[in-house]
């Protein structure tokens, strides 16, 4: 425990990093997702399939490869990004193509019925999507979102294979150090700090989601059948990276 | 010369199946390790034995709430120090296993908790015995509602197996990335692992999707 102590300036610009990174990837997955779920949703045949055949390969790829082949590929095509907004970049698009599946799914739990009363009283697409169909399947599409963001911001971790200064990277660094300089491995302390830190963290989004998840439930009288919906779709997204 | 050299991808082939061997190895180990701990975790967590109930949970609770890279480092760097030592391979199979148990106890537990006590009541009027009910009314009902989230887990031990060549297990991605670290051919490795990861991962959930349409089977007329 001194040892993390000592070294807490250090240890805590890591986690200042992680928190950055989780940031910008719960907004960068968001935007991914909703641009994805448009297109997926969308009537010109071409595009809804590529949008399709994109969130599928990007689902069905393991996290890992996504992350280093955006971090080996992007220069080749001519973009240069640091570590970090690389990671950033490769973990939004995962985010964003199970996001969208979620939006997609949650959307689609909505009945058909909704859409045609709202184009009926003369809702435009737009209007309906955001003031009919979005409220209700609100409740079915945060519980299974609440989860992919805990994931995601556990996939930050992964920003420590590339090189970005994250929480990770700087235990790794702590440990090489004190290895070499005193001798005797702190591995398990350190890592298991970290552990620590990552579950706090992830406790805490979970509790702020439940919330959010109660607020939109409160029209329902018993929200067993809405819970099986975003039960449903929780089978089908990683709740952890 | 072409944008894709198919020679170079031809040469990494044998290379490449020798990774995905270890990738498909690991990974078989840890899906069957993680099912039967699933089974033996949701036993516990169901008990009347409250204390073990609560253990179990907790540990879903952390494994969930936790990055499975630093799980990984974790038993790879850190258990040596408390005492286990184990090599880079049977590491490996501990992590995912350690994390894949976590998601299955939790996807049999609500499978159980899906059958209705109304079918208890049923079977015992009828004079089941009790593991006869057990085995032969609530497993196929639990296994059938269950049968995605787990198959969702068994998919993701294969993906997950990937984070492993961080500690240095020479899997397919660790393959495919010492020889970019060689050879810079970065386009053709990565369309070559990208290939093979899909057709395992396409082909193992086709496979399950089979089962699904299966064990639906007695509920599709209505």
């Amino acid at each position: 425990m001194d040892l993390l102590y000592e070294y807490r300036v250090f240890l805590l610009a890591g986690l200042l990093e992680t928190l950055k990174m989780s940031l910008v990837v719960a907004l960068g997955g968001t935007l991914c997702a909703i641009v994805l779920t448009f297109g997926v949703t969308s009537k010109p045949t071409l595009l809804r399939r590529v949008s399709f055949g994109l969130m599928e390969l990007l689902r069905d790829l393991p996290l890992m490869v996504t992350v280093l082949l955006v971090y080996f590929m992007l220069p080749a095509a001519g973009v240069s990004l640091n570590p970090f907004w690389s990671c950033c970049a490769a973990i939004s698009v995962w985010g964003g193509a199970n996001g969208a599946q979620i939006l997609r799914a949650g959307l689609a739990s909505v009945g058909n019925g909704q859409r045609e009363t709202a184009a009926a009283f003369g809702f435009g697409p737009l209007k309906a999507l955001l003031l009919i169909t979005l409220p209700q399947a609100m409740p079915v599409i945060i519980p299974p979102y609440v989860g992919l963001l805990t994931a995601l911001v556990q996939a930050t971790s992964l920003g420590s294979v590339v090189g970005a200064q994250e929480l990770l990277r700087s235990g790794q660094v702590l440990i090489e150090q004190t290895t070499i300089m005193r001798g005797g491995s702190p591995a398990y302390l350190v890592y298991g700090s970290i552990l620590v830190v990552y579950f706090t963290l992830c406790t805490l989004i979970s509790a702020i989601g439940g919330r959010i998840e109660r607020h939109f439930l409160r029209p329902y009288a018993s929200g067993a059948e809405v819970g099986a919906k975003a039960h449903a779709i929780e089978a089908t997204i990683p709740t952890s990276a | 010369m072409t944008f894709l050299d198919w020679g170079y991808i031809l040469d990494a082939l044998p290379d490449l199946f020798r990774g995905l061997g270890m990738t498909l190895m690991v990974s078989a180990l840890a899906i069957l390790f993680s099912l039967t701990l699933g089974l033996i975790g949701c036993t516990l967590r169901r008990s009347r034995f409250k204390p073990a109930g609560y253990a179990v949970a907790a540990y879903v609770e952390f494994i969930r709430g936790t990055p499975y890279l630093v799980q990984i480092f974790f038993v790879f760097y850190g258990l040596p120090s408390l005492g286990l030592t184990l090599s880079i391979f049977w590491s490996g199979v501990l992590a995912l296993t350690l994390w894949a148990s976590a998601f299955h106890i939790e996807s049999f537990r609500a499978g159980l908790s899906s059958v209705s006590k109304d079918i208890h009541n049923a079977s015992s009027s009828l004079g089941l015995r009790p593991w006869h009910h057990g085995l032969f009314v609530v497993l196929p009902i639990a296994l059938r509602s269950a049968l995605p989230s787990t198959l969702n887990t068994v998919v993701g031990t294969i993906k997950n197996s990937a984070y492993l060549q961080a500690i240095g297990l020479v899997e397919l991605t660790f393959v495919a990335v010492d020889r970019i670290a060689q050879e810079f051919r970065s386009v053709e490795m990565f369309l070559s692992i990208c290939v093979i990861y899909l057709v395992v991962i396409l082909g193992i959930s086709a496979l399950g999707h089979r089962l699904e349409k299966r064990l639906n089977r007695p509920y599709a007329a209505r």
